[in-house]
């Protein structure tokens, strides 16, 4: 589904991501963890291409994503962005932030795109607040939203920035349900997360990144139970 | 004998005032209506990743606001006619005039309100498949245009004041008008007063009407 490699990503001198290699296959559930600064958000980035890649070649469901002849439009609908920050349209209504996409990109009808949308906010529970605009929503409402709102593109896989980093901490478990029963569905999923209840729950596999690179990865019982480097060793003794 | 005030004066000169209060207002109209289409173009110019429309962009917005109305407008009025052999209207030159005056600020006012928008909007737009100008249109500038309001309102008022200036080019406006009607009735102090109070009534109304907005 997604196959990164030899990745490498600089802001100006700084370099961010060393050489990454990472293949995720359809239905995965992946969980990214790592100390802020380790380059976990600019690699989920990078293969939606928010970020430019500066050396390395990013392979998403068959189409190389730096190459010219991809449209890169095309990907960006196939793999649906979560962001900590929610990043809802606040001049649209929880229902019109999810039809733009089938609207506007799918072209989709409005009523065709309407039912869809419907239906996505029925799927996280949020139907009764079509109407609603994002700043009548609580950060949980909003988030839940967001999924839905990349759901209605129909994607092949999701990638979730820190979905629940900014929210409050009684209104983690609504976003982690929905996320969960999404992974249950077979749905390919990246996650940048410190949910370590989810990880071991939902997740196929566990990757610790630190300073660029990925440290370790092994299945979430073995990686939560019997980490076999240093730094995940510290790290984990630390959040858990 | 001390100065007395004339208020027989004022009652004669306002109904001949608004007659040149009808041509400032078509001015500021018509500049503001140009300046707008101008503005938006220059201000997206100023946020667009090519350089080329950055740059002309840049240097239309940099060149305007860093030279005087009063030379734009004489430059237009009686410089470019010169140049290429032809007559411009008094009044077309002062709609110009106010149009590429205006346009240049409205251009800042468009690329401030654009870039004042979060990041975040334009990944999320993009992350659903959303090409650049899909996302400028459906996510961005409907944001940003609620808050080019004030700043549009602020810019109204400037330019309607600034129709004032094309008294050089001798186009009848408003404060065209008051200098003639001094010309025949050397009540400076009466006059001057009714224009200066015309302009407050104007600029007053635009402050209210932007309070409702």
């Amino acid at each position: 589904m997604i196959k990164i490699k030899e990745l490498h990503k600089s802001f100006g001198s700084l370099k961010v991501l060393k050489g990454i290699d990472l293949h995720i296959k359809p239905g995965e559930v992946v969980v990214i963890i790592g100390p802020s600064g380790s380059g976990k958000s600019t690699l989920l980035r990078c293969i939606n291409r928010l970020e430019e890649t500066t050396s390395g070649t990013i392979i998403v469901d068959g189409y190389d994503i730096n190459d010219t002849s991809t449209n890169i439009n095309f990907i960006r609908s196939e793999t649906g962005m979560v962001f900590q920050q929610f990043n809802l349209f606040p001049h649209m209504t929880a229902l019109h932030n999810v039809t733009l996409g089938p609207v506007k990109v799918r072209k989709v009808s409005r009523t065709k795109a309407k039912k869809i949308g419907m239906e996505l906010l029925n799927r996280v529970g949020l139907e009764d607040k079509a109407n609603a605009y994002p700043d009548q929503l609580s950060g949980g409402q909003k988030q839940r939203v967001a999924i839905a709102r990349s759901l209605a593109l129909n994607p092949k896989a999701m990638l979730f920035d820190e979905p629940t980093s900014a929210l409050d901490p009684e209104l983690v478990g609504e976003v982690l349900e929905v996320m969960k029963t999404l992974a249950t569905e077979g749905m390919t999923m990246v996650v940048v997360s410190h949910e370590m209840g989810f990880a071991r729950e939902v997740a196929d596999r566990a990757i610790f990144m630190d300073d660029g690179v990925i440290v370790e990865e092994n299945t979430p019982e073995t990686f939560f139970t019997h980490p076999q480097n240093e730094r995940t060793k510290s790290f984990l003794k630390m959040v858990l | 004998m001390g100065f007395q005030f004339k208020y027989s004066v004022v009652w004669e000169s306002v109904p001949i005032l608004l007659v040149g209060v009808k041509l400032t207002l078509l001015l500021t109209f018509f500049g503001l209506f140009f300046g707008f289409f101008l503005g938006t173009a220059a201000g997206l110019g100023k946020t667009s990743k090519s350089r080329i429309l950055n740059k002309i962009a840049g240097f239309y917005i940099e060149s305007i606001r860093g030279t005087p109305l009063m030379v734009q407008v004489m430059f237009i009025y009686f410089g470019l006619p010169m140049a290429l052999n032809t007559r411009i209207p008094p009044l077309v030159a002062g709609a110009v005039s106010i149009a590429l005056n205006s346009g240049a600020y409205i251009a800042e006012i468009v690329r401030g309100a654009i870039q004042s928008i979060d990041k975040g909007q334009t990944e999320a737009g993009r992350s659903i498949g959303l090409t650049r100008f899909q996302a400028l249109l459906y996510v961005i500038w409907p944001q940003a245009f609620k808050r080019m309001i004030p700043p549009w309102g602020n810019q109204f008022i400037i330019s309607l004041k600034d129709t004032s200036l094309l008294v050089v080019i001798g186009v009848g406006e408003l404060t065209r008008t008051g200098q003639e009607i001094i010309a025949v009735n050397f009540r400076a102090f009466e006059v001057w007063t009714s224009v200066a109070l015309i302009y407050l009534v104007m600029t007053l109304s635009i402050s209210k009407i932007l309070i409702y907005t």
